[in-house]
């Protein structure tokens, strides 16, 4: 029940995620995956595209907040 | 007996006498009257029951291939569910969620478009009475809405049929034209209750106000009956494509800002109800598969996660990602059942969802329709956001919890393990869901090229994840109301229409305040008579009883 529990979690999950991410890496370079249109086949695509995503819709979603974020109280009044 | 009656009747009268039964009988005797209900799935496929009623002919019990997987996942949420609320004892919500789901059953059975409308219509009214419920202020409002958009889409439904009826002189259940009016107004009716763009208002607005049970209730059965008369009556629709990409892309961004959990949830299953609408769109024997396919899991995935979140709010009171943070210590089998639930929608390998997107990815590859596969890519990376990572986050990491809270009850436990079960089981052993869907198509979802793409994009955009909270990138919870379209009915219209009604309202006191002068001064002339034998002061009773007698004495004039 220490207070860096969730902070050696965390830190460890980096680290598999990390290796992990580099074996997919690696395995692309040793078959030629196949995929429906040709630009899929560019060696980690897939990885190139979930990465700039998940990006792309965290930091939009955050500037959508200017525009879509009203008080939690907003509808009572 | 059983034979001919239809699926899910025996779900709605059951629930009727559900008051009379104590409370410790009631759980059982509902699963009894499921297990009753499912013996119609043993019947084969055909038409059962035919009612010839004013010159109409109604075919009230059908089956075929496109049902027989609905119904059978009906069934399992109806069970889910009324196990994951076994604690529960509000008399009120029991009733409305027995009826709800023997209602969805039968909708699913009706074979003509007048049958759908009274089954439509049975749903939007029992529903609203699980919304009710939640036994808030902001429960009941939700409710009333959430009633007018419901019945809403009842009443474009049967105008649709009317002029169907009208036009062609048949109302029967089968592939409509798009182009044809009522092909429009159906459409309409089907798209509202599918949560289409613009029309997605109501479901993350009355979803997350319901009470604990009630939310997974609501999450499995709606939604996925429109999904299946969308594939019933408007299989191949080009538009439909769009509207599908559309809904799987941008309830993304709004689930990424929204700080209730539940709510998370409601925007991720308009996104996922996108990937069954762009199946119907394609309208291939595979594709529409797919979209069985994927319902059919979702369903099971969607109630997962919606109970981890319900044990939360059951424990802590909220779902608010701002309050909650570090239960993984107090919840553990909750934690690890959500985790599973987030795995299967991310769509990770031997996890349900991959075995069920795949097909959709896999027809919209072999259709060549490029732009829409990648929107779905993308989309699919938006999924591994909010419910892959979001929801478990928030809730159960995030940050460190200062007061204890219990683990979940029992009976939510077996639930969501059950479901959990279910999800890793499908995904490792896909064969079994294949068997049941509509069309009998070959497929392999675990070729190495699929598997490889999509754990390269799921475990990339948790890198991401990663490093945009390493770099506090990633937008903190904040106490909010998102806006979405339920805004346009909420503030828009009644923005617009309160001031026009109180200019309406102030000519009209202007124009009574003018006669109340005229009459005053009137009156005052006839007020130095007040106190002669001609004016006697009455009382409004009197007065109306003297209207009364007038009336009658005119009504036997006319009569003779």
């Amino acid at each position: 029940m220490k207070k860096n529990d969730l902070k050696k979690f965390g830190e460890i999950f980096t680290k598999y995620i990390l290796i992990i991410s580099i074996l997919l890496i690696l395995l692309d370079f040793t078959f030629h995956r196949h995929g429906y249109f040709s630009f899929e086949e560019i060696y980690g695509f897939p990885a190139f595209f979930g990465f700039i995503s998940f990006v792309f819709i965290v930091l939009v979603g955050k500037w959508l907040r200017k525009f879509l974020m009203r008080k939690e109280d907003y509808y009572d009044e | 007996m059983m034979s001919n009656m239809i699926p899910g009747l025996v779900m709605i009268l059951f629930s009727i006498v559900l008051p009379v039964i104590p409370n410790y009988f009631r759980h059982p005797v509902m699963l009894l009257s499921v297990f009753l209900s499912s013996l119609s799935l043993f019947n084969g496929y055909g038409i059962f029951l035919e009612w010839d009623i004013l010159g109409l002919n109604l075919i009230l019990y059908q089956s075929d291939s496109l049902t027989f997987p609905f119904a059978i996942i009906f069934h399992i949420a109806a069970v889910l569910v009324i196990i994951f609320s076994w604690h529960n004892k509000n008399l009120m919500e029991q009733m409305a969620t027995l009826a709800y789901a023997g209602s969805a059953i039968g909708a699913l059975h009706a074979g003509d478009f007048f049958s759908l409308f009274i089954w439509w219509e049975a749903t939007a009214l029992t529903s609203v009475f699980i919304v009710f419920a939640g036994n808030t202020l902001a429960s009941r409002n939700a409710a009333m809405r959430y009633l007018i958009i419901q019945v809403s889409s009842g009443v474009l439904l049967l105008i649709g049929t009317c002029l169907m009826l009208y036009q062609t002189g048949n109302h029967n259940l089968a592939t409509l034209d798009l182009n044809s009016d009522f092909g429009k107004f159906i459409f309409i009716a089907f798209g509202i209750k599918a949560a289409f763009p613009l029309l997605n208002g109501w479901l993350q607005d009355s979803y997350p106000e319901s009470s604990v049970t009630g939310t997974v209730a609501l999450s499995a059965f709606t939604t996925k009956l429109a999904i299946y008369a969308l594939a019933r009556t408007f299989p191949g629709t080009d538009s439909l494509i769009w509207i599908g990409a559309i809904m799987t892309a941008f309830p993304v961004f709004f689930a990424v800002i929204e700080n209730d959990l539940r709510r998370v949830l409601s925007f991720s299953l308009n996104n996922q109800l996108g990937f069954m609408v762009v199946g119907i769109g394609i309208g291939t024997e595979l594709s529409l598969n797919g979209t069985v396919a994927h319902a059919f899991v979702h369903i099971i995935y969607k109630a997962l996660l919606f109970m981890s979140m319900g044990a939360v709010l059951y424990r802590t009171g909220t779902t608010k990602a701002s309050e909650l943070g570090g239960l993984y210590k107090y919840m553990p089998l909750t934690t690890i059942f959500c985790i599973v639930g987030a795995m299967s929608i991310s769509a990770f390998p031997l996890f349900s969802g991959f075995v069920a997107k795949s097909l959709i990815m896999s027809s919209l590859g072999g259709a060549g329709m490029v732009l829409i596969y990648f929107v779905l890519f993308f989309a699919s990376a938006g999924v591994l956001e909010h419910s892959g990572i979001k929801i478990p986050y928030f809730a159960f990491f995030a940050h460190e919890r200062k007061t204890r809270v219990k683990e979940a009850p029992l009976n939510m436990l077996i639930a969501m393990g059950i479901a959990a079960f279910l999800c890793i089981g499908i995904g490792v052993y896909p064969r079994y869901l294949y068997q049941i869907l509509p069309y009998a198509v070959e497929y392999q979802p675990y070729t190495l090229d699929h598997v490889i793409s999509q754990l390269q994009l799921l475990v990339f955009a948790i890198l991401a994840f990663l490093f945009l909270i390493k770099f506090k990138l990633y937008p903190s919870e904040i106490k909010s109301t998102v806006l979405n379209s339920d805004w346009f009915y909420r503030r828009m219209l009644p923005g617009i229409g309160r001031p026009f009604f109180k200019m309406v309202s102030n000519v009209i006191e202007k124009f009574y305040f003018n006669l109340a002068f005229v009459f005053n001064f009137l009156l005052g002339k006839s007020k130095k008579y007040n106190n002669s034998s001609f004016i006697k002061v009455t009382t409004p009773s009197f007065a109306t009883l003297i209207l009364i007698i007038v009336l009658f004495i005119m009504l036997l004039i006319a009569v003779i």
